[in-house]
């Protein structure tokens, strides 16, 4: 290719096109008409509803799984409380009282003070 | 040309069929969707939302073991277990299962309920525990379901049984602190609403969900030390052994705070099997429940008021011949043999009416129960030690008792020379001891109270702030009638206490008024003392034991059981004895 010079030579600035700036215009040669738009549109739709239909569902999985960790926490806490009620019942003063140690002590004879 | 006109004409005919239709179709989607919106979205919710109650925890209550809560009462969940007779399967297997694991909590007469095979519901063991309901649930019984529900547990047993009271089962606290503080330990129960799948599992779909969360009831710490309690019941108990009286009471106060310390009652019983009571009596706490003439206490506060008055003193003397008359009336005394002049102090160490009639007379002219006298003692007895009013302790079914008024039909000079030795009027015993505290602390009333504290939401002891006390009498005449008891305690029981201690009391033998008037073979004893120091008296104790038909004596029947708590006491509060 080869550059012919006008007679009157124009700098590039002055023309309407500069470095970087593309010089040509493609055409698609596919041409989509209106049945092929609807198609599209309703795909679109379709992909569309159903990402809010998987999510939703997400949603809803995610309600198990938290009334089953509720369900477990509901459990544990029967759980410490059982175990708080034997606690208290094993150190209660009537266990206490009739427990083989007690049974086994005896009254001192005497009780000495420290002289404060 | 006609076919297109016939071809038009379809299509037309067609569109507007279509057009008509669908007019139809928009005009009922609008009626139902637009017009009917609230109605349809009404039935709509009613299938899919759920309200589901968060049942508020009942507040647990505490006692004290020293400075340290312990819980004294619980809840535990329990569960009900039911057969649906339609549905059971195994009829030998289910009751083999529910009988060896349910045991006493299995219903009587299982296959007779399985066989009920018209109905659905058929209970089959009652209040099973989390442990035996997994085990029951792991045999995968066909036709067996549970009921959960929660249960008060008593981890000490009868201990307190009437200053507790228990819970109905319908919920609801009767008696002791159960009910004066129903309301608090309720709690308030929270609400869920939610939309739900066929579980009943709530979804978060939906616009109008709801989760408020349940306020429990307070966690309520009660001022009874559960050692002192145990003690005081065990001597109670041994008291009413060796004395043959079928009722018994004691309170025992800190009365540098007016907090209870122990507060026994018997016969007792336990909450946790409150329907197997028989007698409805035993629920009623008669330390705060049961007003009753005090006796020869009263006489303690008789004296402080003629000495917080200035017209006697432990030293001064009257002349006493055994009687005195009042009015018409002639008063004698329990105790006879000490006539002469005597001291105000003899008067006590031997409990003579006589001398405390005459205290009354000096409050008036000198010789007779004026209504200056009566005035003054009723502005004491009444305004100043509070007697014959409630005093606001925290238990339900406190009693006010009657002090009568001076100025009616009944409030003559009569009446006031019985008040002051302890007849003629009606008082509890939380009254006569919170008085007494007073007496012993140098003379601040505080206001009787069984509350410690909370246990806050973070399982924290808050413990209450002691309250301004108001003023009873003066600290000098406090202090002269605290000697006055503990001299009268050791002239008439010296060696009953452990050496090196401050000790004194006041018997206490009254009279039963029953119909009007005073039977004959009937008397309460009672003894009010107090323990510690010289320095400081570390506790009150007042006992009463009586028993219908049965006559018995402060000295000899409730005095002994002072002294056994007394002496436990010094021990257990590790007070150091002098000399």
């Amino acid at each position: 290719m080869s550059y012919q010079r006008t007679q009157n030579y124009n700098n590039r600035r002055q023309k309407n096109w500069s470095r970087n700036q593309n010089t040509v215009a493609y055409t698609s040669a596919i041409k989509l008409g209106p049945v092929a738009h609807t198609v599209l549109v309703a795909l679109m739709i379709t992909v569309l509803g159903l990402i809010y239909l998987t999510q939703a569902t997400r949603a809803t999985s995610y309600d198990y799984a938290t009334q089953k960790i509720d369900s477990q926490i509901a459990e544990l806490n029967t759980q410490k409380n059982d175990l708080q009620i034997e606690n208290a019942r094993l150190t209660a003063l009537e266990t206490v009282k009739s427990s083989s140690v007690a049974s086994a002590m005896t009254t001192p004879a005497t009780t000495d003070y420290i002289q404060q | 040309m006609n076919l297109e006109l016939q071809k038009g004409s379809r299509s037309k005919i067609l569109a507007a069929v279509i057009f008509g239709l669908m007019t139809i179709f928009v005009v009922r989607l609008f009626y139902l969707q637009i017009i009917q919106h609230d109605y349809y979205v009404g039935l709509a919710n009613k299938e899919q939302i759920k309200r589901l109650t968060i049942p508020a925890k009942r507040g647990v209550i505490y006692m004290l073991d020293g400075q340290t809560p312990v819980p004294l009462v619980m809840n535990q969940t329990v569960y009900t277990v039911f057969a649906d007779p339609q549905t059971v399967n195994d009829d030998n297997k289910i009751i083999s299962t529910i009988q060896q694991i349910a045991g006493g909590n299995a219903r009587g007469g299982l296959q007779a309920l399985l066989d009920k095979k018209d109905s659905r519901y058929q209970i089959i063991a009652t209040k099973v525990t989390r442990t035996q309901a997994d085990k029951i649930k792991a045999e995968k019984l066909k036709g067996i379901g549970f009921q959960q529900e929660s249960q008060r547990v008593y981890t000490e047993g009868t201990m307190a049984a009437q200053t507790l009271g228990f819970v109905d089962f319908g919920g609801i606290g009767r008696y002791g602190v159960e009910a004066k503080f129903n309301e608090r330990l309720t709690g308030v129960d929270g609400m869920l609403q939610s939309v739900t799948d066929v579980s009943d599992v709530p979804l978060t779909i939906g616009n109008n969900n709801i989760n408020k969360p349940a306020d429990d009831g307070d966690n309520i710490v009660l001022s009874i030390d559960r050692n002192i309690q145990s003690h005081t019941e065990q001597a109670l108990v041994d008291g009413l052994k060796r004395t043959g009286a079928t009722r018994g009471s004691a309170i025992l106060m800190d009365p540098q705070t007016g907090r209870v310390l122990a507060m026994a009652n018997l016969p007792t019983y336990n909450p946790a099997k409150f329907n197997e009571v028989t007698e409805i009596a035993d629920f009623n706490n008669n330390v705060v429940s049961a007003p009753y003439e005090p006796g020869s206490d009263m006489k303690t506060l008789t004296m402080a008021t003629g000495i917080d008055k200035g017209v006697v003193s432990a030293d001064a003397t009257y002349v006493n011949t055994d009687q005195i008359e009042v009015g018409d009336r002639v008063i004698s005394n329990a105790s006879r043999g000490q006539t002469g002049t005597i001291t105000f102090q003899h008067a006590m160490n031997w409990s003579l009416n006589t001398g405390f009639v005459t205290v009354a007379e000096r409050l008036g002219d000198g010789s007779s129960i004026t209504l200056e006298a009566r005035n003054t003692m009723y502005d004491y007895f009444y305004n100043k030690f509070h007697l014959g009013q409630l005093t606001g302790i925290e238990v339900a079914n406190e009693a006010t008792g009657t002090i009568i008024s001076p100025t009616s039909a009944d409030g003559n000079a009569v009446q006031y020379a019985t008040m002051a030795f302890g007849q003629g009027l009606d008082v509890t015993m939380v009254q006569v001891a919170s008085a007494f505290n007073s007496i012993v602390n140098g003379g601040k009333y505080y206001k009787p109270t069984i509350i410690a504290g909370v246990i806050d939401k973070n399982g924290k002891y808050i413990a209450d702030t002691t309250p301004e006390p108001t003023i009873s009498v003066a600290e000098s005449t406090a202090n002269q009638v605290r000697q006055m008891t503990q001299i009268a305690r050791n002239t008439n029981f010296a060696g009953v206490d452990k050496p090196g201690y401050y000790i004194g009391g006041k018997t206490g033998t009254s009279q039963v008024a029953k119909n009007g008037t005073y039977a004959d073979d009937e008397t309460v004893a009672t003894y009010l003392g107090f323990g510690g120091s010289e320095e400081t008296t570390r506790y009150v104790i007042m006992v009463q034991v009586s028993g219908d038909h049965k006559e018995f004596a402060g000295n000899y029947d409730a005095m002994p059981i002072f002294t056994d708590i007394s002496n436990w006491m010094l021990n257990y509060l590790e007070i150091q004895p002098k000399g």
